[in-house]
């Protein structure tokens, strides 16, 4: 096979500029990389700062994983001073929000009662459903509320929970995978404790 | 062209979304608020000054064939960079605009700099121009995010304007909004247009009328 000159400077051209690219792109990714882990850590952080009482721990540090794979769930536990476990916090998805998932941060006291949930990421439409992120008052519905104290739906389904003014399918869908998370507490409840019992207080992690 | 020349013609004359109306998928997706708007607009003036600086770099030396390809290239390096470079240092406003940020690379307003200009242009003529067509276009979405916030929201930049009784013009941060909102502003423009229009003509015409007016005045 022949190549004319004219041919042969395309392909050199478009390999140059991708080689050039791709260099840039790995530079980029170098510098960016720890920023990045640092900004998403911080990030977790206040959520956690919200929906866990008030501890002593890093959380994110004390994280251990129930169960296995694809139905793996990290869980943040919070711990007072003395290094007693005084909550939980951990995420679950809402696969049937209006626009897609909706991820939702759960933290719960030890009796399995909620402190706070927030919503972490979302793509509901602004004004109608994105009320799950601004309304306090909705959110606040949720605290001290555990499986067996509330009618866990909406209350055009016959529930507790407000539905918004033009919006039930976004809090619908929350209320439901809050109430998936109590029912995870509950069944898991003794793993929960497990990996906790297992360590010494002010004992470093590997 | 002149240097001022330029900017005047990618800032307003040929504004990218008043004149041109391109880039209308970030335009009409992310400017539910003005702050959204602004950070949208100095990604986008990020990218083109970079794509327009390698792009007259290598004017004549990547084959004509080839060109688009190439060009994407370089503006695909320089979505990704900023991107990288927001989600680092801009984590909130990254998680907020996120999908758009991507979408830049076809944002045909870009393209259509590297093609029209900078592969015709000198570096600093380039430079010049991506900072025009960049900030022309930071200024519409500005305003457009702004127009849609200040009524549906009462708000601006965040700021409460019309106080916490305002009720919510919901339907202005929807997507009609925008489309409503455009149509508005875009027949703002026109009307600036065609008055600055009817005053070149008239000074054209009657040069000497104008000097008395302006005596008067």
């Amino acid at each position: 096979m022949k190549f004319d000159k004219e041919q042969l400077q395309m392909v050199l051209a478009l390999f140059v500029v991708a080689v050039i690219a791709a260099t840039l792109l790995g530079l980029t990714d170098i510098v960016t990389r720890g920023p990045i882990a640092a900004a998403e850590k911080e990030a977790l952080r206040s959520a956690l700062a919200q929906v866990l009482p008030k501890h002593a721990n890093d959380a994110q540090g004390d994280m251990f994983v129930i169960g296995k794979e694809k139905r793996a769930v990290s869980v943040y536990p919070g711990k007072d001073k003395a290094g007693k476990i005084n909550g939980f916090a951990w995420e679950v998805t809402a696969p049937d929000g209006y626009a897609g998932s909706i991820r939702i941060l759960v933290g719960l006291y030890p009796d399995g009662n909620i402190h706070a949930i927030r919503v972490t990421a979302h793509k509901e439409t602004p004004g109608l459903g994105d009320g799950i992120v601004n309304d306090s008052g909705w959110l606040a519905a949720f605290a001290g509320q555990n499986l067996e104290s509330r009618n866990w739906k909406v209350k055009k389904d016959g529930g507790d929970f407000d539905q918004f003014t033009g919006a039930t399918i976004t809090p619908r869908a929350v209320v439901k995978a809050v109430k998936g998370a109590l029912a995870f507490f509950a069944t898991n409840r003794e793993l929960m404790f497990a990996p906790v019992a297992e360590e010494n207080p002010g004992e470093e992690k590997p | 062209m002149t240097k001022s020349e330029v900017f005047y013609d990618g800032f307003w004359h040929n504004n990218a979304i008043f004149a041109q109306l391109l880039g209308m998928c970030p335009l009409l997706g992310v400017t539910t608020s003005a702050g959204n708007g602004f950070w949208m607009g100095a990604a986008t003036v990020l990218v083109l000054l970079g794509s327009n600086l390698v792009v007259s770099l290598v004017r004549g030396v990547i084959p004509k064939n080839v060109r688009i390809p190439a060009y994407i290239t370089i503006i695909a390096a320089f979505v990704t960079i900023v991107g990288m470079a927001m989600n680092a240092w801009m984590h909130e406003m990254y998680l907020v605009l996120g999908l758009f940020i991507p979408l830049i690379v076809v944002n045909c307003a870009i393209l259509g700099r590297a093609e029209a200009f900078a592969s015709k242009n000198s570096v600093s003529d380039s430079l010049v121009d991506a900072l025009a067509v960049g900030s022309g276009f930071t200024f519409a979405l500005v305003l457009l995010g702004g127009v849609r916030e200040l009524f549906g929201q009462g708000e601006f930049f965040g700021v409460s304007v019309f106080g916490d009784s305002y009720p919510d013009m919901l339907m202005f941060i929807l997507p009609p909004g925008a489309f409503i909102a455009l149509g508005f502003i875009l027949a703002g423009v026109n009307l600036i247009n065609r008055k600055m229009k009817a005053r070149a003509s008239r000074q054209a015409a009657a040069p000497a009328q104008m000097e008395v007016v302006e005596v008067q005045s």
